[in-house]
């Protein structure tokens, strides 16, 4: 797969604060990347740097395959966390204005913009005043900007805050589409459960430094217990190889901490053979990605 | 340079076709000119008005009119100032003229009126004075004595002839000259400064800033609203140009041109000026934190321009003196200062080309010091940076900042 992005040990320092320190990371072609972290944590300065607003003090950043230049630019697409339209402007006329500045002809960025109001339900918004929107319909409007001149990166802060479970889920389809085409997208946000199940890899930054990276799937197990979740009924505690039993933080289910040397399949091959037991759910206790946000910024504060 | 150019273009297309633009560039200009004429007229008109009066005495003291030749229509003479004061009181007559006894000797003539009198009214009486005074000379003489010099044609030290009727003409063109100028210079400023302030609270700038170089963005505005701002003066000339021609049967107008002179130095003064000014706005625009604060710093510097205009009188009296001469070369004031000045007189060439030097030099140090402060400020929201910190993003190298602190030191 085509590296889009590659971050190599980036440091950057506001005075005497270290905002990023040390930084590596990469992003691939076709692939939701999230990009997660604690308010302050260094998000933000990164992907400024990303996008060579800011120069990093140390350390080297490429971007589709170079050293940014204008031609680069213009296949990036940045929806920044706070939207930035033209308020008293046609809605039509900045997404047409926008797109020309990404090197699309007139007649194309008007043409596509019209088509992509069209796609977000927002046709008959065309000539419409940016600030009549509601903020939904500007955050589509932001997005369809972002993808209008058909970039192979798109880097996209916070893409989902302001919309409804409608809305999120044809943002979600465009995003996915996106990526299906072979694009890079580098998400920041949040939204853990958005990442959990859209995001194929993660950076988690804490205090400028990498705290977690690699596969969504993978950091999940990593931080995954010796246990297992059940739900049904039983006398769980009675079960060889269990260490002890605990009700699951959310109440429905039970877990099982197993005993070296076992392992989950062991356990379900035994309950599926007992008649004094029933299970409706029966699953290993990979942790909640908020779960270990949440754990690795509370270790960073106790290193600190 | 593309993208700076499709800067230029937005920013062109979208200000000309704005009412407020519109009314700015040619409404305002064209209410305060026809207020102007108008003011002229009526002044003019009260002036010729001799009938509003009506009839006028005069009291003879000295014999000058005896056997008087030459009485005007609606003179009347009065025995004593008693009896033409009495019939003024009664309305008969409008006011009166008394030569007293000594008049010869002194020259003192009293005039006693309810109303200003008209200045026609007073040449009258001069005439009616100067026909009874040689009543021995021939009419010829008596003409030459009334208007010794007909047809005054004042030869100006640049060349310029003018007839003394159209020495009004000459004062008006470099007014409404510099008067557009100023409007069309602080117009086109005032909406870069606003444009860049819009762009940075609705985050706008996030988007441009990844897309184009803050130098491109500067310079694309500049160029896109200095457009505009030409448009506007080139739509004046050309406006005066046609009133002129359509307009030579005014004596105020007969003979005034828009010299060639004037149009290619007020050109190049008005784009320095501009240039100079709209840098300016644009640095103030990119580190305020709102439009109000935005206008509030620039006013200063567009206050600056119009210092000229307090001097006016100057330009008139002594147009050599030292404090023309450095309002002439002071960068802030001088494309007003020369404008106005070329309409009145030479301007020594020497004093002329260190003017447009000293213009240009300090618009190209402000344009690059403008540009560094532009990029420094664009990412920063919220409060204005300090002066200290401006200077010091002046002084480093500056990148774009995101706090007020950065690459300003500490």
């Amino acid at each position: 797969m085509a590296t889009a992005i590659q971050v190599d040990h980036i440091s950057k320092s506001y005075g005497s604060f270290q905002a990023v320190r040390d930084l590596t990371f990469e992003v691939y072609s076709g692939e939701i990347f999230a990009m997660l972290g604690p308010n302050g944590a260094g998000k933000s300065t990164t992907i400024r740097m990303i996008l060579d607003i800011l120069k990093p003090d140390s350390g080297i950043i490429r971007v589709l395959g170079g050293k940014i230049d204008e031609s680069i630019k213009n296949r990036i697409g940045y929806l920044p966390e706070e939207r930035g339209l033209y308020r008293s402007v046609p809605v039509v006329d900045v997404m047409t204005y926008l797109g020309t500045l990404k090197g699309l002809s007139s007649n194309e960025a008007r043409k596509r913009s019209l088509a992509y109001l069209d796609k977000l339900e927002l046709g008959e918004f065309a000539k419409k005043k940016v600030s009549d929107l509601s903020k939904g319909m500007q955050q589509k409007v932001q997005f369809a900007v972002t993808v209008l001149h058909d970039p192979e990166l798109i880097i996209i802060d916070e893409p989902f805050s302001g919309l409804d479970p409608v809305n999120t889920l044809i943002v979600e389809g465009l995003i996915k589409e996106f990526r299906a085409k072979g694009g890079a997208v580098v998400m920041s946000t949040h939204q853990m459960y958005q990442v959990e199940y859209l995001a194929d890899r993660l950076v988690m930054i804490n205090r400028g430094q990498q705290a977690l990276y690699g596969q969504v799937d993978e950091v999940r197990n990593r931080y995954a217990l010796p246990a297992v979740i059940v739900e049904g009924e039983g006398n769980w505690a009675a079960l060889p190889g269990i260490e002890r039993v605990e009700t699951e933080t959310d109440g429905r289910g039970t877990l099982l901490f197993l005993k070296a040397n076992t392992q989950a399949d062991d356990i379900l091959e035994m309950i599926a053979k007992r008649d004094d037991f029933h299970v409706r759910r029966f699953e290993l206790a990979v942790p909640r990605l908020n779960d270990i946000f949440i754990q690795v910024v509370e270790q960073g504060r106790l290193g600190a | 340079m593309s993208k700076a150019w499709l800067i230029a273009r937005r920013e062109f297309v979208s200000n000309i076709t704005k009412g407020s633009f519109l009314f700015a560039a040619f409404g305002v200009p064209l209410v305060v000119i026809a207020l102007l004429f108008l003011v002229f007229f009526v002044i003019a008109q009260s002036e010729d008005d001799t009938e509003r009066i009506g009839a006028v005495g005069y009291v003879d003291q000295s014999g000058v009119f005896s056997d008087a030749v030459d009485v005007p229509e609606d003179f009347v003479a009065y025995e004593s100032a008693e009896t033409a004061r009495a019939a003024l009181d009664e309305s008969e007559i409008g006011a009166y003229f008394v030569v007293p006894e000594n008049y010869l000797a002194l020259g003192n003539i009293d005039t006693v009126s309810r109303t200003s009198l008209p200045e026609a009214l007073r040449d009258q009486f001069d005439a009616f004075l100067i026909s009874n005074l040689g009543r021995d000379l021939q009419p010829e003489q008596i003409e030459r004595l009334i208007e010794p010099i007909n047809n005054t044609v004042l030869t100006l030290d640049n060349g310029r002839r003018l007839q003394s009727d159209a020495l009004l003409g000459l004062l008006f063109t470099p007014f409404i000259f510099v008067f557009v100028f100023l409007l069309g210079s602080q117009t086109t400023s005032s909406y870069l400064m606003s444009g860049i302030v819009e762009e940075k609270s609705s985050r706008v700038m996030e988007i441009l800033v990844t897309t184009v170089t803050p130098f491109q963005l500067l310079f694309g505005k500049i160029i896109g609203l200095g457009a505009l701002g030409l448009v506007q003066l080139l739509a004046w000339i050309g406006a005066g140009a046609i009133v002129l021609s359509l307009g030579q049967g005014i004596p105020a107008l007969q003979g005034v041109t828009i010299p060639l002179d004037l149009i290619v130095i007020g050109l190049l003064y008005f784009l320095l000026g501009y240039f100079l000014l709209a840098s300016i706005f644009a640095g103030v625009g990119a580190v305020s934190s709102s439009e109000q604060e935005s206008r509030q710093l620039a006013g200063i510097f567009s206050l600056g321009f119009s210092v000229p205009f307090f001097f006016i009188t100057q330009f008139l009296t002594d147009p050599d003196g030292p404090l023309v001469t450095f309002l002439s070369l002071f960068p802030f004031t001088s494309p007003v200062t020369i404008m106005m000045r070329m309409g009145f007189g030479a301007i020594p060439p020497e004093q002329l080309i260190l003017s447009i030097v000293i213009l240009l030099v300090t618009t190209l140090i402000v344009v690059w010091a403008s540009a560094r402060i532009f990029r420094w400020a664009l990412l920063l929201y919220g409060k204005r940076p300090s002066f200290g910190q401006i200077i010091g993003a002046l002084r480093r190298s500056p990148v774009m900042a995101t706090t007020p602190n950065e690459s300003a030191g500490r």
